[in-house]
């Protein structure tokens, strides 16, 4: 998909797929300003983080707004020593699935841990800029 | 209602690293031995090509090469795709075309080509069968996905990685006794608990391999079954099941949910109980696929599956013998033939054609293949009945 020339390039983390979307890109410059943004339907209000743009239940357009949770414990973890192709000079690193107490759920890279990761621990939200163009969430213990 | 149909034929090519093919000459392996036993091309109404990937090979139009490769170029076939489970999801649909009388022959088969790329390469294709959007981005490669599940299955239970350990050694002691399997060799445990990390706490002696190979089955419609075998093997049960896209949004992750489903709604069809399996090809991907497995099919309850482990069960001559012919861990897993090569494995068994006597399960009446695809995003369960007394 080609760009609109006005509009910043972003990535969402490791990602590759340079194709985004208006609603995808609006989260993007929110996650750029470290706002985490998730999706409210317009119709039935049910909320999902990571965000939709179409309701899961209802197929209605859904909306972004803010996500205020930032603290999460961590559901389950994997330290990931051979990576794909992609992430190879990364590795190892670890992945962790982290619930907040709203339930929602979020997946993304432990960058700060200095032993074992453990399911149950607490996790904090944290935001970085990898480079120029990509951004991402991530989890701090 | 529909009519019954059964497999009455079988062939599987040599699993491994096979640099000597690409995957027109895997089918001509697989489809040889069938054609030996007198099912030629002219006996065949249609086919189906079980081919997951093919991003490995670039070759777009995989049906078209392989029926005519096979002399079948003026014979229908359709490619079905649904990742791992390719192999049982083209069984389900040539028995649909089967059973509802378009068709009263048809060749499944299955093949994948995954050598021809480095290993790095095809771990970056088996990710990016995970959300594209939201996990891809993170590097999740196809062995993190489980990885996910063992972490959380070992926190609930309180397990340790020796079980995931004896589950590697007993599929080496099986592949180590099948001519067909990519790496038939046995595995000492403390080299099966001390394997350099993959993706922790799953190491390299958890995860299955990157494989080619072929393995094709034919089906009939139960009253052209006579012509072609008198010890057909009827499809019994089937069951689909599908989870969530992306694993965190599965409400557990120490069972697979699609395969929860998939089970009971092969077992309803068949009218049989996990009781009444003698063995089981287990989508045993990664170890902590396999673990997971006997408790989403009833074999253990939710987190007795070491137990089971413990007490060799799973062993030939156990309570429930599971993948004794080494599975896709020891005899490899090529993506697209995998369903099949369990189908094919399921029928030899019970003829009583396993390759030894020391792997050779007794008197299996029923059995049941279990087929994932991806983490459990789709999952097919098939009971198999044998046909003969
Ligand atoms: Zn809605």
């Amino acid at each position: 998909m080609v760009l609109m020339s006005e509009q910043k390039e972003l990535y969402l983390g490791y990602a590759t797929d340079k194709a985004v979307t208006p609603f995808f890109q609006k989260f993007l410059e929110a996650l750029a300003e470290e706002k985490l943004l998730m999706s409210k339907c317009t119709s039935c209000g049910t909320e999902f983080l990571p965000p939709r743009e179409h309701c899961q239940k209802c197929l209605s357009k859904a909306e972004l707004v803010p996500f205020t949770e930032t603290e999460a414990k961590l559901r389950s973890y994997v330290i990931v020593d051979f990576a794909p192709e992609t992430l190879t000079s990364k590795a190892p690193y670890v992945v962790a699935i982290g619930e907040f107490p709203s339930g929602k759920r979020l997946t993304a890279h432990i960058t700060n841990l200095m032993s074992m990761p453990e399911v149950g621990m607490p996790l904090k939200l944290g935001f970085e800029k990898i480079d120029d163009k990509r951004i991402t969430y991530k989890w701090l213990v | 209602m529909a009519r019954r149909v059964a497999v009455v034929a079988g062939g599987h090519s040599k699993f491994g690293k096979r640099y000597d093919a690409t995957m027109r000459e895997l089918c001509a392996e697989a489809y040889k031995p069938i054609y030996d036993e007198g099912i030629t091309q002219d006996k065949i109404d249609a086919t189906v090509l079980s081919y997951a990937a093919s991003q490995f090979t670039g070759q777009g139009a995989g049906s078209a090469l392989i029926a005519d490769y096979l002399g079948m170029q003026d014979i229908p076939h359709l490619r079905v795709e649904s990742a791992c489970t390719t192999g049982t999801a083209s069984l389900r649909a040539a028995w649909g075309m089967v059973a509802a009388g378009l068709y009263d022959v048809m060749m499944v088969l299955g093949v994948e080509q995954m050598n021809r790329v480095s290993s790095a390469t095809a771990t970056e294709y088996m990710s990016r069968a995970g959300d594209m959007r939201w996990e891809y981005p993170y590097g999740i490669s196809f062995p993190a996905f489980y990885a996910l599940m063992a972490s959380r299955y070992m926190h609930e239970y309180n397990m340790s990685h020796d079980i995931l350990a004896k589950i590697a050694v007993k599929s080496h002691h099986y592949g180590a006794q099948n001519p067909k399997a990519h790496l038939p060799k046995e595995i000492p445990f403390e080299e099966a608990n001390n394997a350099i990390p993959i993706c922790r706490p799953l190491n390299l002696y958890d995860c299955s391999l990157i494989t080619d190979g072929a393995a094709a089955v034919v089906i009939a419609a139960e009253d052209r079954v006579k012509e072609f075998t008198d010890r057909p093997m009827w499809i019994k049960g089937i069951g689909a099941g599908a989870s969530e896209m992306m694993i965190q949004d599965r409400p557990t992750l120490t069972s697979i949910p699609g395969a929860k489903r998939a089970a009971k709604a092969a077992y309803e069809m068949a009218g049989v109980k996990p009781d009444d399996i003698n063995m089981a090809q287990v989508h045993d991907c990664f170890t902590i696929a396999e673990l997971i497995a006997y408790e989403d099919l009833g074999f253990a309850e939710p987190g007795k599956g070491p137990d089971l482990v413990e007490n060799k069960e799973n062993y030939h001559d156990g309570r429930i013998p599971v993948n004794c012919d080494g599975g896709l861990k020891s005899k490899g897993h090529p993506l697209g033939a995998t369903g099949v090569s369990m189908t094919y494995e399921i029928m030899k068994q019970m003829r009583g054609e396993a390759d030894k006597p020391s792997r050779q399960i007794k008197d299996v009446k029923y059995g049941l293949a279990h087929n994932v695809g991806q983490s459990g995003q789709f999952v097919n369960v098939f009971i198999f009945e044998r046909g003969w007394s």
